[in-house]
């Protein structure tokens, strides 16, 4: 366990070495922001709510929705380049295991963006955009609770799309598409309230809306009362899925390397 | 220029080989840009369920203003994408010294250098979605209105090259400027919608110094009907070929700084 | 062919603190340091001429060498390259040279080698007789066949290295630049690439700039040296000449019981020195001498004498030995010599 807290503390070292891409990022959130601000301002000009929800309440679930995008995907882009250029044979002679290491510094990293980047961009976003605390406190503590499961599942779906670079070649369109389709379906763009029927429907079945959409319709209200325990759970067993999916994944995928050299 | 031209086709030609010797890559690459694209036409679509216009702008007018954005980004996309890979692939290893010592022009042979294949799904998505917004524009689309809306997309496409070009330039002195060209490049997200959702403050910076706004907005204003926008409209080639001359100028700028201090 | 005059490059180093608050500090005021990488020099190099440019890592080898092709515009002073200021006019001058830049291919990475010699072929507007007949010609000398249907990417060292090659000579260029040809070759490819240098310097009457680590490169292609250190060319003539000169260095190396605390005896004192040692062995001593002042044969009886000698190895008097000498210590103690008589 020690080993592997090292290796989230270096990569807190390593993540605030890398300052012009910390400026980068900050700058383009602002950027993002703002371009969101505006958009949904234009959109509520002549309306008062949406779907039973007013401007005050779309702004806060788009930013912290916004927000929570950035921690649900992971180090897959790190796995998938250790299995691209073969270094995976050599990680995986390693007093450790790779995935665990992977998912150690994924955390150091997010702790480190919480704190210098999601954390200020946070409070100016309380000050400047009319985004708002939850309404109750239960609420509030139910929301981390999702949102951590939420994290804990875009991390291991990150990772599980990972391993299949072992099979593929182009981890750029791999990343990207992950990335759409993502952000499509687990709300991040937009409340799944807004969504057609239909589309609602088939999302209850996919792991994405557990990822942005339940946690942060839960800090914003949408979800309310036995509906939030329910979605609780479904998030609870879909993190125990991909827990499970990723092991078998993993496994099958380290014996092509162990049989077939990669 | 002859010359060029064909080393151009030359240089085409073997990147294409290329892209066909993966032809599974050249498919996930077309199909997820073509799917990020889709992500955000979606959206917009999901919002117009609720709402029936935008500041004055309907479903189609957006979905025009996206199409010209897509297709001129895919210009660049797919025969620039190289500008901006100059810091870490080219300057930092090195790599940009075998550049120099070819009896071509570095620039030429920097850009010739690759042709991406994801751009060609930013294209598609690009001329869907204008296919599927133009019939509901009022307007009669004749030769010339297609003309220059042709026009227009390259100038488009040239402003996004000629913005990256610029930044990129930067690798010059400092090796690396890939974060800025990237911070500058998300700056065209504002380019997507109508400039008349944003203060003033915005508009102005998204006309006059980065001029994003002449990738999609104000092209499109030209062929809709009391936007108010048409002789502004009008200027977008003047200043794709303006903000052109000044990249290259910054490019060649750059380029000295480089060769009297060779980092 | 090349004519350098007076030649210097200075670098501007921006010194920063480290940290965020030197990032801040670097935007208001800064400090420079001056780094004088070449420091006025001179050579001319006739046409067919093969030199070898060497010197230590950080020398300037590799400055001068940038100074030559046009990357690099010096500070003062002037190159002319066949008539053309390299750094003024570096697409002209760029279309006569050819160069080879160690493990950086100039090469296309991912298109086979014969498409990229395509692609050459357009860029330097080669005729395409001369194309097909030089292409012919190497492919025969560096055995190429099977390659040429490879993309560059999938190759091993030695055959990139063997197509970078015929790629640099492929427009029958006047000025080739070859640094590090060899690194990390086995003999067998060595051997290919040193005889098609040659080859083509006796064909074509290539000038070709060799620099390279590996002295028996120099030894087998170039007639003349030129050896640069800390930016100035501290020797400058033939290979025959620089061995006549220092060739009387020797160099035994003994392997004693125990060798922690070896003095010279006193009547070696004057006539050899120890040289520093290369590993931390506390068998092992290296002396060194001049065959002018005295004979191996005397040193080995001398410390024999005085020592128990479990083994000892002569070292030829190799170009490596003598280089290693020159910019090592040996220039400055020529130096001290010169003050003493």
């Amino acid at each position: 366990m020690r080993k592997y807290f090292e290796f989230a503390r270096v990569q807190m070292q390593v993540h605030a070495a890398y300052s012009a891409w910390f400026w980068a990022n900050t700058l383009s959130v602002l950027l993002r922001m703002l371009v969101i601000y505006f958009f949904w301002s234009a959109v509520y000009s002549n309306r008062a709510n949406i779907e039973g929800l007013p401007f005050k309440g779309m702004i806060t679930y788009i930013i912290i929705a916004m927000f929570l995008q950035m921690f649900v995907s992971g180090v897959g882009k790190e796995l998938a380049h250790t299995i691209k250029d073969g270094n995976v044979a050599i990680e995986l002679m390693r007093p450790y295991h790779l995935i665990t290491r992977l998912i150690a510094m994924d955390m150091g990293d997010k702790v480190i963006y919480f704190i210098r980047g999601a954390l200020p961009l946070g409070i100016l976003a309380y000050f400047f955009l009319d985004v708002t605390f939850p309404q109750t406190w239960l609420s509030g503590i139910l929301f981390l609770l999702s949102a951590l499961l939420g994290i804990w599942i875009g991390t291991f779906f990150d990772l599980l799309i990972a391993i299949l670079a072992f099979w593929t070649i182009n981890l750029w369109g791999l990343e990207v598409m992950k990335e759409a389709v993502v952000s499509f379906f687990s709300g991040a763009l937009v409340p799944l309230i807004l969504f057609p029927e239909w589309f609602q429907t088939v999302s209850l079945f996919l792991p994405f809306q557990a990822m942005v959409y339940v946690p942060v319709a839960i800090y914003t209200g949408i979800l309310t009362g036995t509906d939030v325990w329910m979605a609780l759970g479904s998030q609870f067993i879909w993190a125990c899925l991909l827990f499970v999916s990723l092991r078998v994944l993993w496994s099958v995928a380290i014996k092509k390397v162990t049989i077939f050299g990669g | 220029m002859k010359r060029y031209v064909k080393l151009y086709y030359l240089f085409c030609k073997q990147n294409l080989k290329v892209m066909m010797e993966y032809r599974l890559d050249f498919l996930l690459g077309v199909l997820s840009v073509m799917l990020q694209q889709f992500a955000g036409i979606f959206f917009v679509k999901i919002v117009f369920d609720h709402i029936e216009q935008l500041n004055g702008w309907t479903f189609y007018e957006i979905l025009f203003i996206y199409g010209i954005a897509a297709t001129g980004r895919s210009i660049h996309h797919i025969f620039f994408d190289n500008l901006w890979t100059l810091g870490w692939q080219y300057i930092r290893p090195g790599k940009f010294d075998r550049l120099l010592i070819r009896p071509i022009n570095p620039l030429f042979h920097f850009i010739a250098d690759r042709l991406q294949q994801d751009g060609f799904g930013q294209l598609f998505i690009g001329i869907i979605v204008l296919g599927t917004a133009m019939p509901h524009l009022n307007i009669t689309w004749g030769f010339m209105a297609y003309f220059i809306l042709v026009v227009m997309i390259l100038a488009s496409g040239f402003i996004f090259v000629a913005v990256n070009l610029f930044f990129a330039a930067l690798s010059f002195w400092m090796v690396d400027s890939l974060p800025i060209v990237w911070t500058v490049f998300n700056l065209s997200d504002f380019a997507r919608y109508p400039l008349t959702i944003y203060h003033k403050g915005i508009r102005q910076l998204l006309t006059w110094i980065i001029p994003y706004g002449f990738t999609a907005f104000y092209p499109a204003a030209y062929f809709i009907k009391g936007s108010g926008f048409k002789n502004l409209a009008l200027l977008t080639p003047f200043v794709a070929v303006v903000s052109c001359i000044a990249a290259y100028w910054f490019w060649k700028k750059g380029l000295r700084a480089f060769t009297s201090t060779g980092s | 062919m090349i004519n350098v005059q007076n030649l210097s490059k200075h670098y501007k180093i921006a010194k920063r603190d480290p940290g965020l608050r030197g990032a801040i500090k670097s935007l208001l005021y800064r400090k420079y340091e001056i780094k004088e990488a070449v420091k006025g020099i001179d050579f001319q190099i006739e046409a067919g001429e093969m030199v070898g440019y060497i010197g230590a890592n950080g020398a300037g080898k590799s400055t001068t060498i940038k100074m030559l092709t046009g990357i690099l515009t010096p500070t003062s002073g002037e190159v002319k390259v066949n008539g053309i200021i390299p750094y003024e006019n570096r697409q002209k001058n760029a279309s006569h040279i050819g160069a080879v830049f160690g493990q950086r291919t100039q090469l296309f990475w991912d298109i086979p080698v014969r498409e990229s010699y395509e692609l050459l072929k357009h860029i330097y507007e080669i005729p395409q007789k001369q194309y097909e007949e030089t292409l012919a010609e190497f492919v025969e000398v560096l055995h190429l066949e099977p390659l040429l249907g490879i993309p560059v990417r999938q190759l091993s060292l030695g055959q990139k290295m063997r197509c970078e090659l015929a790629a640099a000579f492929l427009h029958r260029p006047k000025v080739v630049y070859l640094d590090e040809p060899t690194i990390g070759l086995d003999v067998a490819v060595k051997v290919r690439i040193r005889n098609f240098i040659k080859q083509m310097n006796a064909r074509y009457g290539t000038t070709v700039i060799l620099t390279t680590h590996d002295m028996q490169d120099i030894e087998e292609i170039c007639q003349r040296i030129i050896i640069i250190d800390d930016g100035t060319v501290i020797y400058d003539g033939s290979i025959d000449r620089i061995k006549s000169q220092f060739g009387d260095k020797r160099v035994i190396h003994f392997e004693l019981e125990n060798a922690s605390h070896f003095t010279l005896p006193g009547r070696l004192v004057h006539d050899a020195e120890i040289l520093p040692k290369e590993e931390e062995d506390p068998h092992k001593v290296s002396i060194t001498f001049s065959s002018k002042d005295i004979t191996g044969a005397e040193v080995i009886s001398i410390i024999m004498n005085h020592y128990p000698v479990v083994d000892l190895t002569i070292a030829d008097p190799k170009i490596e030995t003598i280089v290693e000498e020159i910019y090592g210590k040996g220039m400055k103690k020529e130096v001290r010599h010169e003050e003493v008589f």
